[in-house]
């Protein structure tokens, strides 16, 4: 077993940054083709479709990231054909080839699974060494999946170049000397982690990338809500987003923007979805709640209510979910926990005219592909960096925040020949 | 339809009957049918309350447990205008929380009724723990919050709604000209002294209490020589958990300082927006609940009743406010329910122990935003 790669409790600013310096020694000295990273990922996604992992929420989704058919677009897209042959590229009379930063530091939040996972595989593909800095309460799903990578990766191709370490967000001297060791940073999380992880002092040369925060929506129009043939499978789509991560994801809808005209009832697409919501929860019951959220929820209930007699609300007498109905074209402040607010409009683009840089995802249920059009290409002026589907809100790819994931890791040397 | 003076008969009988002797079936039959009218009573008098109960996913009028009712975070308390069953010109006080800096108070509003019926709460109560007699009363506190005014504090409620036990009263802190508190220790020393063979009742904020008496004296090794002291204190103990000051270690420094035993330090829990109740802790260190209110402590994950021994979100109730719609409240409190019934004490009916404030959450998401470029209100009004 690799010491490097496992999640290790770390205690004093010199453990990370040795770790660091074998890292960026390991990243030196050999070459790793993204080929071959590409055939090993392939073999980890085969690895994880274990029943221990079946329950871990993300882990579907990351066998289907780690493959070939889903990774090879998306280098060749940022980085081109010739890094994927790990050669360079001829650019006028001069050649271009992809190198890694070095050492990658990431700080993922704590409210995705398998966020410091997909952090370091991005990183990885760049042929990175990788620094990971793992939420306590992910330590071990963390290293449950790890030890899938180090069961398929036997030459320690990958896991040589990956350090997870645990320590409390508190601990600013490991944090100061986690920055101070990378190359690059990867940040995720809410307003206030990421703030503070910028703060760090990182090299004049790092790249810092942060992701998030951010919050999405969701919209209809009434065409599709509408359309009794297809309101319920719409209306499980978006139960769907909604329950993954608690709705705690930059990528969870947060508010449904119901497009109305004359003649739909919302009642009848409020009942499809209360039944979407049930049949949701029956599937995916929670386990265990914050009784910060559980108090959250109920005054978010509570709140709608009294604040407006026109305002309705379903909820059971649980926390388990909740819809708010009401009318308006502004994104109320997100409550999370399965509260979904479901705003009556008459136009979808008086909503988007209110949006600020905040809204990262855009899903979408519209019927004309025209309409549709006009939509995202509105909402992309006004700050939305994803406009998909409703159902597909939180399919990590790239872009994601409206930027690269791969390319930002890596450095683009250019050589023109001497010789020329 | 229940008038007002039907639910003031009810009120009354709750409020005269055996504090802490009812059977707890008993008990809990009358106050549900008196709860379901004052709620009917608030659904009529403020449209905002009743659309809130609509929803709610039980009917209350055919409700078989008080658990089933719908109750109010305590959060809504904080909303302007504050919910109130009463006209503005009704109003003869307003309680306001003791919020921290940066949080905005609860506010509630108080009819004369509702007034009355909260000092004969809180009077009844603490009664039970100290006995009826009048004595002297030395407050903790500066004399500002004595004042008798439209608007009142938590602290200043706490201190005047024990007004009835004092034959005098001595404030035993001043402010300097920038508000700071400080001891008047001349002021002590001389009432502790006078009142060496009397029974004293002496209340402060918990905090104060140990911030602004028990550390200057114990720093000067003043003992009062006061054995005959009854300290009460309530208001919380998030700033002494920062400071690690456990609840054994207050009592001991609090009977150190007074030179008192250590079952004369009693610690109350109440809130403004329970209005009329407070809740001592008995010899055994638990808490109860009157014949004219209840405590259902939840589980966070399902919200259902806890069973005995378990922890989870307190809601309190309270059968006497009909000025605002208090009855059924659930607070950011944990707590623990030690029994459903007989409590070694002899008080009968539902028992717990406070568990601290509900733990701010940890993890904080990608979706976490604090910011937005919009100007202030905008887009974030609805779910504050």
């Amino acid at each position: 077993m690799n010491d490097l790669m496992l999640t290790e409790a770390v205690d004093s600013p010199r453990e990370i940054s040795c770790a660091a310096e074998r890292l960026r020694e390991v990243v030196q000295q050999n070459d790793i083709s993204p080929q071959k990273i590409l055939e090993i990922f392939e073999q980890w996604a085969a690895a994880l479709d274990d029943r221990e992992l079946r329950d871990v929420p993300g882990v579907v989704f990351l066998r289907l990231w780690l493959r070939r058919g889903t990774l090879e677009p998306i280098l060749l897209r940022e980085l081109g054909p010739d890094y994927l042959n790990a050669g360079w590229r001829e650019d006028g009379h001069a050649r271009l080839r992809a190198v890694p930063l070095g050492v990658v530091g990431h700080w993922p939040a704590g409210n995705i699974e398998i966020q410091p996972v997909l952090s370091l595989t991005c990183a990885l593909l760049g042929g990175n060494g990788c620094l990971v800095r793992v939420p306590s309460d992910l330590r071990e799903i963390t290293q449950q999946i790890m030890e899938k990578l180090q069961e398929v990766d036997q030459s320690s191709l990958l896991t040589e170049r990956t350090l997870l370490a645990s320590f409390d967000h508190s601990r600013s001297d490991l944090q100061e000397a986690m920055a101070r060791a990378v190359d690059g940073a990867m940040i995720w999380g809410g307003a206030e982690a990421v703030s503070q992880i910028r703060k760090l002092p990182f090299p004049h040369w790092a790249r810092v990338t942060a992701f998030g925060p951010r919050l999405s929506v969701a919209a209809m129009d009434a065409e599709t809500w509408c359309d009794e043939a297809e309101r319920s499978s719409w209306c499980r789509r978006l139960a769907r987003d909604v329950w993954q991560f608690e709705q705690r994801a930059c990528s969870s809808p947060q508010t449904l923007f119901l497009e109305c005209r004359a003649g739909c009832d919302p009642d009848k697409f409020v009942k499809d979805l209360m039944q979407a919501f049930q049949d949701e929860s029956r599937l995916h019951p929670r386990r265990q709640i914050d009784p910060a959220l559980t108090s959250g929820i109920c005054l978010s209930r509570a709140l709608w209510l009294l604040e407006n007699t026109e305002n309705r609300a379903m909820f059971p007498a649980s926390p388990e979910w909740t819809i708010l109905l009401g009318k308006g074209n502004e994104i109320p402040k997100p409550t999370q926990g399965r509260t979904l607010s479901v705003l009556l409009t008459d136009d979808l683009f008086k909503v988007i005219s209110k949006f600020d840089g905040t809204v990262q995802t855009l899903g979408l249920a519209v019927k004309s592909a025209q309409r549709e059009e006009e939509i995202a290409l509105a909402a992309g002026r006004k700050g939305v960096d994803r406009v998909v589907k409703l159902g597909r809100m939180h399919l990590f790819s790239s872009p994601w925040d409206g930027t690269d994931l791969i390319r930002p890791m890596v450095r683009l040397v250019r050589h023109v020949r001497s010789q020329d | 339809m229940t008038t007002p003076v039907e639910i003031a008969r009810g009120i009354e009988s709750q409020l005269t009957a055996p504090l802490y002797g009812l059977d707890p079936k008993e008990r809990h039959d009358c106050l549900l049918a008196l709860l379901k009218k004052e709620l009917a009573y608030a659904c009529d008098r403020n449209p905002r309350f009743r659309n809130y109960v609509e929803h709610w996913p039980v009917d209350f009028q055919t409700a078989d447990t008080i658990a089933d009712l719908p109750y109010l975070p305590v959060g809504t308390f904080k909303t302007n205008p504050s919910l109130a069953l009463v006209d503005a010109n009704e109003i003869k006080r307003t309680l306001t929380s003791s919020a921290t800096t940066g949080q905005v108070p609860s506010r509630v509003v108080l009819d004369g009724e509702t007034a009355k019926r909260m000092t004969k709460g809180v009077t009844t109560i603490i009664k039970d723990f100290i006995g009826p007699a009048r004595r002297p009363y030395l407050v903790i506190d500066t004399p500002e919050n004595l004042r008798t005014q439209d608007e009142v504090g938590a602290r200043g409620a706490a201190i005047q709604g024990l007004g009835s036990f004092a034959t005098e009263v001595i404030c035993c802190l001043r402010s300097d000209s920038e508000g700071n508190a400080s001891i008047d220790l001349e002021k002590l020393l001389d009432c502790t002294a006078k009142w060496k063979q009397t029974e004293v009742l002496a209340y402060g904020f918990t905090y104060v209490i140990w911030t602004q008496l028990v550390q200057p004296l114990d720093r000067q090794g003043i003992t009062l020589n006061a054995p005959n002291v009854r300290v009460l204190h309530s208001g919380g103990w998030k700033r002494l958990e920062r400071e690690a000051v456990t609840k054994d270690a207050f009592i001991e420094g609090v009977a150190s300082v007074f030179g008192c035993s250590t079952d004369r330090v009693i610690d109350f829990y109440g809130m403004v927006e329970n209005v009329g109740v407070v809740y001592p802790d008995c010899e055994h260190g638990n808490k109860h609940v009157p014949a004219f209110a209840e405590v259902v402590v939840r589980d966070p994950l399902t919200l259902a009743p806890v069973a005995a021994g378990q922890k989870g979100l307190v809601q309190v109730c309270s059968a006497l406010p009909t000025s605002f719609p208090g009855f059924l409240v659930l607070t950011e409190d944990m707590a623990e329910i030690t029994n459903y019934d007989n409590c070694p004490c002899g008080r009968r009916g539902t028992s717990f122990r406070f568990a601290g404030r509900v733990p701010k959450a940890e993890v904080r998401g990608c979706g976490n935003l604090e910011t937005t470029r919009h100007h202030p209100g905008q887009g974030n009004g609805l779910h504050e």
